[in-house]
């Protein structure tokens, strides 16, 4: 370290020097994802990996110490959602084998610990301790029993990177509980984090939605289950001029507050349908299971 | 007394692991001020631009690996004001508690606008958390520069 530069030539060479350091930066910044995740990678599982094994420890004392009636109202929400897939799979299977299909492997829902990253950086998204290594994908669905809390999207070897649903990019294909209105829903932001609602929009103008009416996941695009609690209604955000509404919702959960959750791996989680975990009356999807192909896994996405 | 090479690094390489832990290791946000800032901007008035832009750039790409998406505004932002903090010697000398805690203020304020620029930020927390954040910062840097100078006796 030096107190001055010198001589005026000096100042400009460093000058320029330190512009080079700048657009390096910016090339850094302007690198196509592929390029950018095995810097990302390789600095989480290197440098930061003490960080984040002290907070995932940290996580798993909270977990000890903290009201054990709460975690236990907890686990058993989980165990239910775990139970009621292996019944699904269950029954998957049966068909299957009836109807000589090839069994599909490694359908289930696998437990994980939500890490904070208290970065500006990392805003509207939650780290999770299990990885590539467990089956977990890209758009991987995320589940807590109070209902869909986000989306992974990006997937280290042993660690992933979800998106929750306040990220300007989170959109999951929703209806009604009662099937009668479907749409797309999406974050709508307030001036605070904490002030984020959710927003249902292209639902059909000639449907009223009611205030309290509970929206869930429609299966529909197969990235996340049907029948997964998202969010209640509270009031319309917006007419369109005859062709569709827009309606603000209260979200099911809040971000901040979820401590575990449930991670799908397989391509059945996505497609399953989890109507009955939220008491879900909607009849079957009008436009049927296959009208819309489901999004393939692709071993590409996982360093996305 | 003079001023300690080591003990200034040090104390950077503090701020660095304290910002880390409070934000990786405990997983704290906005509770916890933005001492990686303190430390580039503290830093790079002791350095040459070009030094003072490595650094900056190192620890942003740092920041960076732990974001989703815009990977790379951080270690632009770093750099940046590390660049525009070593120029700032230029045109300010001295070390004033004063002239500190408003370089720090702006310093920080400056890293969030860039940042705001070059991610989907909502521009809208520059006017709202921005300032808190700021002045946030600029207590922290003001007593960790407060309490090494108490350390080192530097003045």
């Amino acid at each position: 370290m030096l107190d001055f530069d010198g001589t005026r030539r000096e100042r400009r060479r460093q000058g320029l020097l330190a512009i080079g350091v700048v657009a390096l930066a910016l090339i850094l910044y302007a690198l196509p994802t592929e390029y950018q995740s095995p810097v990302r990678e390789g600095l989480r599982a290197t440098v930061l990996r003490p960080f984040l094994a002290f907070q995932e420890r940290i996580s798993q004392r909270r977990g000890r110490t903290i009201d054990v009636g709460a975690i236990r109202a907890q686990r058993d929400s989980l165990a239910a959602l775990v139970t009621a897939q292996a019944s699904l799979a269950e029954e998957n299977r049966r068909l299957r084998s009836l109807l000589a299909l090839q069994e599909r492997a490694g359908d289930a829902f696998i437990p994980a610990d939500v890490l904070r990253v208290g970065v500006a950086t990392a805003e509207s998204t939650f780290m999770l301790n299990v990885g590539r290594a467990e089956g977990v994908r890209v758009r991987s669905p995320v589940l807590t029993p109070d209902g869909l809390p986000g989306v992974i999207w990006s997937v280290d070897e042993k660690q992933a990177q979800a998106i929750d649903w306040t990220h300007p990019e989170f959109r999951v294909s929703a209806m009604t509980a009662d099937g009668l209105a479907y749409g797309i829903v999406e974050p709508r932001h307030g001036r605070y984090l904490e002030e984020a609602l959710l927003a249902m929009t292209g639902a059909p103008f000639h449907v009223d939605i009611p205030p309290g009416r509970r929206i869930v996941s429609s299966g529909r695009g197969g990235v996340f289950p049907r029948g997964i609690m998202i969010g209640t209604v509270l009031g319309i955000e917006e007419a369109d001029t005859g062709w569709r509404k827009s309606y603000l919702l209260r979200p099911a959960v809040r971000p901040e507050s979820i401590a575990q959750v449930l991670v799908g791996v397989g391509q059945s989680s996505r497609q399953a349908d989890l109507s009955a975990l939220w008491h879900v009356s909607a009849a079957p999807d009008p436009l049927g299971a296959d009208s819309l192909p489901p999004l393939p896994i692709d071993a590409d996405e996982d360093t996305n | 007394m003079a001023r300690s090479k080591y003990g200034f690094s040090i104390f950077v390489v503090i701020l660095v692991l304290v910002h880390l832990m409070l934000h990786v290791g405990l997983g704290i946000g906005e509770s916890a001020p933005d001492l990686m800032t303190v430390a580039v901007l503290l830093a790079a008035r002791r350095m040459r631009a070009t030094t003072a832009a490595l650094l900056g750039l190192l620890l942003g790409v740092l920041e960076d690996a732990l974001a989703l998406v815009s990977f790379g505004a951080s270690a632009v932002a770093f750099s940046a004001i590390a660049v525009l903090g070593a120029r700032s010697r230029d045109l300010f000398e001295g070390d004033s508690l004063l002239f500190v805690a408003l370089y720090l203020f702006l310093g920080k304020a400056l890293r969030d606008a860039i940042h705001v620029l070059l991610t989907e930020a909502e521009s809208g927390m520059l006017l709202s958390s921005t300032p808190i954040a700021a002045l946030y910062a600029m207590f922290a840097g003001i007593i960790g520069v407060g309490v090494y100078r108490a350390i080192t006796g530097e003045r």
